[in-house]
C-alpha cells in the first residue's frame, strides 16, 4: 500500500515538474534596444536599453526566480524577484526589463548594461539556473533607437527568426506591444477573399467529417471482427471443440428475431404452463460498499441539544 | 427643499428605475416569446427540459431596467449574478459538461454493433455547410456564417460552445434558434421523411443488432477520442467529454460518477445554460433584422440536414446487399438531437409497419451526429478561430 502511494506521489510531483517546465518554457526573448538615445522612456524619465520578454503560451506565465543573464559563465546573474504581482505576464503578451545596471530601481530593472558597438549575448534561464529557456545574440551592427526583433512575437529559432527594426514602413519599433499588429482575423479574412460561396470549406469540412467518421468505423468494424473471432475461440475452447467444428454449429444467417421470439414463446409455453401468476417472493439482499465519501457520519451532525 | 418636494424627487428617481418607465414595445415582443416557450413545454410538450428554462430565462432577460444606473443586474453587466452564471456560455464551459453527461447517458451499443450507420451521421452534417454557404451569400462574415450554420447540427451545447468562439454577439439567437428547431424535430421531421421516401422503402425491415461485448463498449470511448481528435483537436473540449463520460458509464467500476454526470450534474448544467441562454436574448441585443436572418437560416440547415440524412440511406442502400438494406427512415436521425429524431424514425415506421421497431437502429446515426456535429464544430473552429 505504502510502495502503491509513493508511486502515486512521484508521478503526481513529476507531472507538476513536466507542466510548470511545460509553461516556463514558453517565455521567449522577443524584442531588444541595445542603445536607446531617444526612444522609449522608464519609469524614471531615463532613456535605457530594455529586453523585452514575450509569454507565447495561452495561458498567465509567473516568471519570478528566472534568471536574465548576458554572461554565459553566470546564468544566475539577474535573478527576477519574487512577490512582485507584475512578473505575471498575462498570455501571449510582454514586459520590458530595463538593461540599466539599476536593479535598486526595482523589479525591472536588471543588474547589467547591454554595450553598444559588440555583440550582446542575452539568456533567459529556468529557476534552476541550468536549463536555458531561450537565448539571442543582438549583433554588434544595430544602430541607436533600432531593435532587434523576432519577426512574428514568440515564434521562430535561429537567426532567421529576427530582424532589424529601424522604425520605417512595417518595422516598427514596439516595446511591450506585439510585434504583429493585427487588426483583422487572417483565417477569415482568407476565407473571405479565396471562398467567397463557400464550396471550399464545404468539401474539405465535410471530407474531414466522412474521414474521422469512417475512420472510427474502420476501426470498430475490425475490433468487432477481432472480438468475433475471440468469443468464438474462448467458446471452442471451453468446449473443448475446434474452431471449424464449432463454425458448423453457429446458427443460420437467416434466423431473424422474430423466429428467436417464437422459439422463445414456445419453450416459455412448454415449461411454464400455467394460468396463473406463481407468488414466489425473492428478496434480493441489497449490498453497498462501504466508502467514507457516501458516509452519513461525516455528512450529518447532531441537531445542538440546549 | 421642502418635505413635500424631497418626496417628490425621489419617488420619481424610484419611477425611473421602475420596468413600466423603461420598457419599450421591444421588451414585451421578447417577453411574449419567452411565455410562447413556456406554453410549448408546458401544453404541447415541446422539449420541457429545455424550453422551460429558456422561456423563463427569456423573461428574466428581458424585465425593463434603467441600465445606465449602474445597478448590476442585468445579464451583460460585468459582476452581476446573471454574468457570472452567463460566464459558462460566454467563455464555453457549459456545453463541455453537457457533453460529459450525454456521454454518460448514452449507449453506443447501436453504433459498435453497426458501424457503418456512423456515415448516415456524417452525411447529416451537410446541413451546416449547406447553410454555411447561404449565410456568405447573405452577406454574413465566415466566421459568423459558420456559428450561424452549426444550428443545422440540431446540438444545442455545439451551437453555443462554436458561436461563443466565432460570433459571441450572435450567440444568444443562435443558442435560441437550435435549442427552438430541436424541440420543433417532431413537427419538421416527419414531412421530409415521407417526402423522399416511398412506402415500400419504409416497410425496409433491419437485421436485428448484433450482441455488443463489454470490452467493445469500453473500447469504443478510448478509441473514438483518440481517432477524432487526432483529425480534429479543435473538437477536444467536446469530444473528450463525450467520450469521458461514456467511459464512466461503460467501466463499471465508476457507477456513481456516471450516474451524478448522466443526473444531477446535466440537470444543475440544463437549468443554468438555458436559464441564461433565455436571459441573455435582451430585446436591445435581441431584436435585430439579423436575429430573423439566423432562425430563417437554422430552419433551412435543419431541413438540410434532416433531408441529406435520408438521402444518403437511399444512395447508401444501392450498394449494398439485398439483406443489410437500411431503412431510410432512421436517415434523419443523423442529427444529433438525441434521442428525440431517433424515437421520430421509430414511430414513423411504426406508422406504416407496426411490428418494424426501429429505435435501437436509429440511435446509431443519432449518436453518430453528435460525434459528427462536435466533430463539424472542431473544423470550423480550427479554420475560422
Amino acid at each position: 500500500m505504502k510502495k502503491k502511494l509513493l508511486l502515486l506521489l512521484v508521478a503526481v510531483v513529476a507531472c507538476a515538474t513536466v507542466v510548470s517546465a511545460q509553461g516556463r518554457r514558453g517565455l521567449r526573448i522577443n524584442e531588444v534596444m541595445v542603445q536607446n538615445d531617444s526612444n522609449f522612456v522608464d519609469d524614471y524619465g531615463c532613456h535605457s536599453a530594455w529586453v523585452e520578454l514575450f509569454n507565447s503560451t495561452f495561458a498567465p506565465l509567473e516568471i519570478s526566480s528566472v534568471y536574465i543573464t548576458n554572461d554565459k559563465n553566470n546564468p544566475k546573474k539577474y535573478p527576477v524577484p519574487l512577490g512582485d504581482v507584475n512578473t505575471e505576464i498575462p498570455s501571449r503578451q510582454h514586459i520590458i526589463f530595463w538593461a540599466d545596471g539599476q536593479p535598486a530601481r526595482g523589479t525591472f530593472h536588471m543588474n547589467f548594461e547591454l554595450i553598444p558597438g559588440q555583440d550582446n549575448w542575452i539568456g533567459v534561464y529556468d529557476a534552476d539556473g541550468l536549463t536555458l529557456i531561450d537565448e539571442v545574440t543582438i549583433p554588434a551592427s544595430l544602430l541607436p533607437n533600432t531593435t532587434y526583433a523576432r519577426k512574428a512575437d514568440g515564434e521562430g529559432e535561429g537567426a532567421e527568426a529576427w530582424e532589424v527594426r529601424d522604425g520605417n514602413g512595417d518595422k516598427y519599433v514596439t516595446p511591450s506591444s506585439n510585434n504583429i499588429i493585427k487588426d483583422t482575423n487572417s483565417k477569415v479574412e482568407m476565407f473571405s477573399e479565396q471562398d467567397e460561396n463557400g464550396f471550399a470549406m464545404t468539401i474539405m469540412a465535410m471530407g474531414i467529417v466522412f474521414s474521422a467518421l469512417l475512420l472510427l468505423c474502420i476501426c470498430f468494424y475490425i475490433i468487432s471482427k477481432i472480438g468475433e473471432r475471440v468469443s468464438k475461440h474462448n467458446k471452442a475452447k471451453s468446449h473443448g471443440a475446434k474452431l471449424r467444428e464449432l463454425a458448423k454449429e453457429e446458427r443460420p444467417e437467416h434466423d431473424s428475431g422474430e423466429e428467436i421470439a417464437a422459439i422463445a414463446m414456445a419453450l416459455h409455453e412448454h415449461l411454464d404452463t400455467h394460468d396463473q401468476e406463481n407468488t414466489i417472493l425473492t428478496i434480493n439482499k441489497v449490498k453497498r460498499a462501504y466508502s467514507p465519501w457516501s458516509s452519513k457520519i461525516y455528512g450529518l451532525r447532531e441537531v445542538p441539544r440546549r | 427643499m421642502q418635505f413635500s418636494d424631497f418626496l417628490l424627487s425621489n419617488l420619481e428617481q424610484f419611477w425611473h428605475l421602475t420596468g413600466f418607465y423603461n420598457a419599450t414595445w421591444e421588451h414585451f415582443v421578447m417577453l411574449a416569446v419567452g411565455l410562447f416557450f413556456i406554453w410549448l413545454a408546458i401544453k404541447k410538450d415541446f422539449e420541457p427540459m429545455l424550453l422551460v428554462p429558456i422561456g423563463f430565462g427569456m423573461l428574466i432577460g428581458n424585465i425593463p431596467f434603467n441600465a445606465t444606473a449602474g445597478l448590476e443586474i442585468g445579464i451583460y453587466e460585468e459582476g452581476s449574478v446573471l454574468n457570472i452564471l452567463y460566464n459558462g456560455v460566454s467563455a464555453g464551459w457549459y456545453p463541455p459538461l453537457i457533453f460529459l453527461g450525454i456521454g454518460a447517458m448514452t449507449d453506443f451499443s447501436a453504433l459498435i454493433a453497426n458501424p457503418k450507420l456512423m456515415l448516415i451521421g456524417a452525411a447529416a452534417q451537410f446541413g451546416i455547410f449547406g447553410a454555411y454557404m447561404v449565410a456568405l451569400l447573405l452577406g454574413f462574415a465566415p466566421d459568423q456564417a459558420g456559428a450561424i450554420a452549426i444550428i443545422g447540427g440540431a446540438d444545442g451545447p455545439t451551437a453555443i460552445f462554436l458561436s461563443s468562439k466565432l460570433a459571441p454577439n450572435l450567440m444568444g439567437a443562435i443558442a435560441v434558434s437550435a435549442y427552438s428547431y430541436m424541440a420543433l424535430v417532431p413537427v419538421i421531421q416527419p414531412p421530409l421523411m415521407r417526402l423522399f421516401t416511398t412506402k415500400k422503402e419504409r416497410l425496409i425491415k433491419m437485421r436485428p443488432a448484433r450482441a455488443v461485448s463489454q470490452n467493445e463498449k469500453i473500447i469504443f470511448p478510448i478509441v473514438g477520442l483518440l481517432l477524432t481528435c487526432f483529425v480534429v483537436p479543435s473538437g477536444l473540449p467536446l469530444l473528450g467529454m463525450l467520450f469521458f463520460g461514456n467511459l464512466l458509464r461503460e467501466c463499471g467500476v465508476c457507477n456513481r460518477l456516471a450516474k451524478t454526470a448522466s443526473n444531477a450534474l446535466t440537470d444543475i448544467v440544463t437549468i443554468l445554460l438555458g436559464m441564461t441562454v433565455g436571459a441573455s436574448t435582451q430585446a436591445s441585443e435581441f431584436l435585430t433584422a439579423q436575429t430573423i436572418g439566423i432562425f430563417a437560416l437554422g430552419f433551412m440547415a435543419f431541413i438540410i440536414a434532416s433531408s441529406s440524412g435520408v438521402l444518403f440511406v437511399k444512395l447508401f442502400n444501392l450498394v449494398l446487399p439485398a439483406n443489410k438494406k437500411i431503412n431510410p427512415l432512421i436517415g434523419n436521425a443523423g442529427v444529433s438531437a438525441v434521442p428525440m429524431s431517433a424515437r421520430i424514425s421509430n414511430n414513423l415506421g411504426l406508422e406504416y409497419d407496426p411490428s418494424n421497431y426501429l429505435l435501437m437502429h436509429a440511435m446509431g446515426p443519432n449518436v453518430a451526429g453528435v460525434i459528427g456535429s462536435a466533430v463539424a464544430a472542431g473544423v470550423l473552429l480550427g479554420f475560422l478561430a
